[in-house]
């Protein structure tokens, strides 16, 4: 007779139930989240080898072929640039092709108040997902290269991903595959810093100890 | 594209309502002196102005209007800096309202709220600076100072907008406490803590682009903003107003004067006028290392 007790199904109950049953799936949502989003760096340090860029200034003659690759491979967002050609101010004739250095310590990574940012385990790709920035801005200050970039049309950031998809098919980054004398080109970290003659950094940029950034520069004598 | 007012007066009204809060808990504690008249009114003031920087944020944000259920995802970041302000924010909107709402209801409240709602307001006096002093890559920002004058300048503003309304809230009632001393006490330490910010930029101990970024302020196109509605307006002149009044009010003869004079009220005003002026001349000064990538 007891199961017979009646429960009373009214609004005020069925209201009750559902805000305890969403406060207790958000609740577990959450701290899974939190728990994992914890446990991604210590994968990253076992698995995989950081890549990164190599750029031979004494190679680069400016064309700008790798811009122009990078755009149409990324078919980047209206006002932002994933991959510049810069001009020394001090040496003739001297260039630096930049874009995201994937760092060993991503700021944007960090500072990004949604998670719109990854590195990957394998090999250490800083990957954003557009869809999940709100246009914040922060990451854009965060990152000493300028490598996130604001779209004033789409109203978010985006940044290069080092061509991951073309990567995990096999073929090369768009703008070291098209970069015509070579001087850009891409590899694991630590066997582009045993190339002689090459450097983590130049004169005059960003203190590379605030990111740790993974690529490696020939300077022209 | 940079951050622009918005976010200026989003700095600036967090700062403001933290302020407020701590200088009616202050007073409810007390610290003010006997029978102050600023128990009330913080309390009522902060979580509006907090809640108002908040929504103005929102503006600024790229998809703020666009895809707004982005924003769920601005908790899901725990090391972001970012991140951490919207809970601290959102906490201090809510124990900020349950604070007014018991004050204004002369409901005894319990001491646990009060005391959460003083740590969350310094969390937020603190956030607004903590935001942009962790970014290495502005180096005009990089610094452990900049927390530290956003509190003081914070505990300042709030001090000048709660005396004020307090002066309109309880007119003929209005009982001046012990305001006037700790207004010369937040000055003068904003004065110091200014100093040694500027100090450690143009020193160039934060890099070449950090002194520019200061230079802007002391010889450069913000000069006027800085030393004239900042430095002078802001701060020095009402740590005279309120050090002469100070010394007016220990003389036996003027005891019993009206004690919220025009010179009070003034001084207030421009304190509030300087807080945003800092704001202002932080963001607008700010050099990213990235602007002019020079080798």
């Amino acid at each position: 007779m007891d199961s017979k007790k009646p429960v009373k199904l009214s609004r005020r109950n069925v209201i009750k139930m559902g805000v305890i049953g969403t406060a207790t799936l958000s609740l577990g949502v959450v701290s899974f989240k939190v728990a994992g989003s914890k446990s991604t760096p210590a994968k990253a340090s076992t698995k995989g080898e950081q890549i990164g860029f190599i750029y031979d200034q004494t190679k680069c003659v400016a064309c700008r072929v790798c811009q122009a690759a990078c755009k149409e491979a990324n078919n980047w967002e209206e006002g932002v640039e994933w991959r510049r050609v810069l001009t020394s101010e001090s040496k003739a004739n001297a260039f630096l092709s930049i874009s995201c250095n994937h760092c060993e310590n991503p700021a944007c990574a960090t500072v990004c108040p949604v998670g719109a940012y990854t590195k990957r385990d394998k090999d250490g790709i800083v990957i954003q997902n557009p869809d999940k920035c709100i246009g914040c801005k922060y990451c854009m200050y965060a990152c000493p290269y300028h490598a996130p970039q604001f779209s004033e049309k789409t109203g978010r950031i985006s940044k290069c991903h080092f061509c991951y998809e073309r990567q995990d098919r096999g073929e090369k980054p768009a703008c070291v595959e098209n970069c015509p004398t070579g001087a850009l080109n891409f590899g694991k970290i630590s066997v582009l810093r045993e190339t002689e003659g090459a450097v983590a950094t130049l004169p005059g940029m960003p203190d590379s100890s605030i990111t740790n950034p993974s690529w490696v520069i020939i300077p022209k004598e | 594209m940079h951050w622009h007012w918005l976010i200026i007066i989003y700095l600036f009204l967090g700062g403001l309502g933290a302020g407020a809060y701590l200088t009616s808990f202050a007073a409810e504690k007390g610290w003010l002196g006997k029978n102050s008249s600023l128990t009330k009114v913080g309390y009522y003031i902060a979580p509006p102005i907090v809640a108002i920087g908040t929504v103005l944020l929102v503006f600024d944000l790229g998809q703020g209007l666009t895809k707004p259920w982005l924003l769920v995802g601005l908790l899901t970041n725990p090391k972001s800096v970012m991140t951490w302000g919207v809970y601290i924010l959102s906490l201090f909107i809510i124990v900020g309202f349950l604070k007014a709402f018991f004050t204004f209801r002369k409901k005894s409240c319990s001491n646990i709220l009060t005391v959460a709602g003083a740590v969350l307001a310094l969390a937020t006096g603190a956030y607004t600076g903590l935001l942009i002093a962790v970014v290495d890559a502005v180096p005009f920002w990089a610094t452990g100072v900049m927390p530290v004058l956003f509190v003081v300048s914070a505990l300042s503003t709030g001090l000048s907008i709660t005396s004020l309304l307090a002066m309109l809230v309880e007119k003929e009632n209005f009982n001046e406490g012990k305001e006037g001393v700790a207004h010369i006490w937040l000055i003068a330490a904003e004065l110091v803590v200014v100093a040694v910010f500027i100090g450690i930029m143009i020193s160039g101990v934060n890099g070449p682009i950090g002194k520019e970024s200061a230079e802007l302020l002391v010889s450069g196109v913000y000069s006027v903003v800085f030393w004239g509605y900042f430095i002078g307006l802001g701060l020095l002149f009402p740590l005279f107003a309120f050090t002469f009044n100070h010394w007016k009010s220990k003389k036996p003869a003027v005891k019993q004067k009206k004690r919220h004079s025009l010179l009070t009220i003034v001084s207030d005003v421009l304190v509030i006028v300087g807080g945003f002026a800092l704001r202002a001349l932080v963001i607008l000064a700010a050099i990213p290392v990235w602007e002019s990538l020079t080798f």
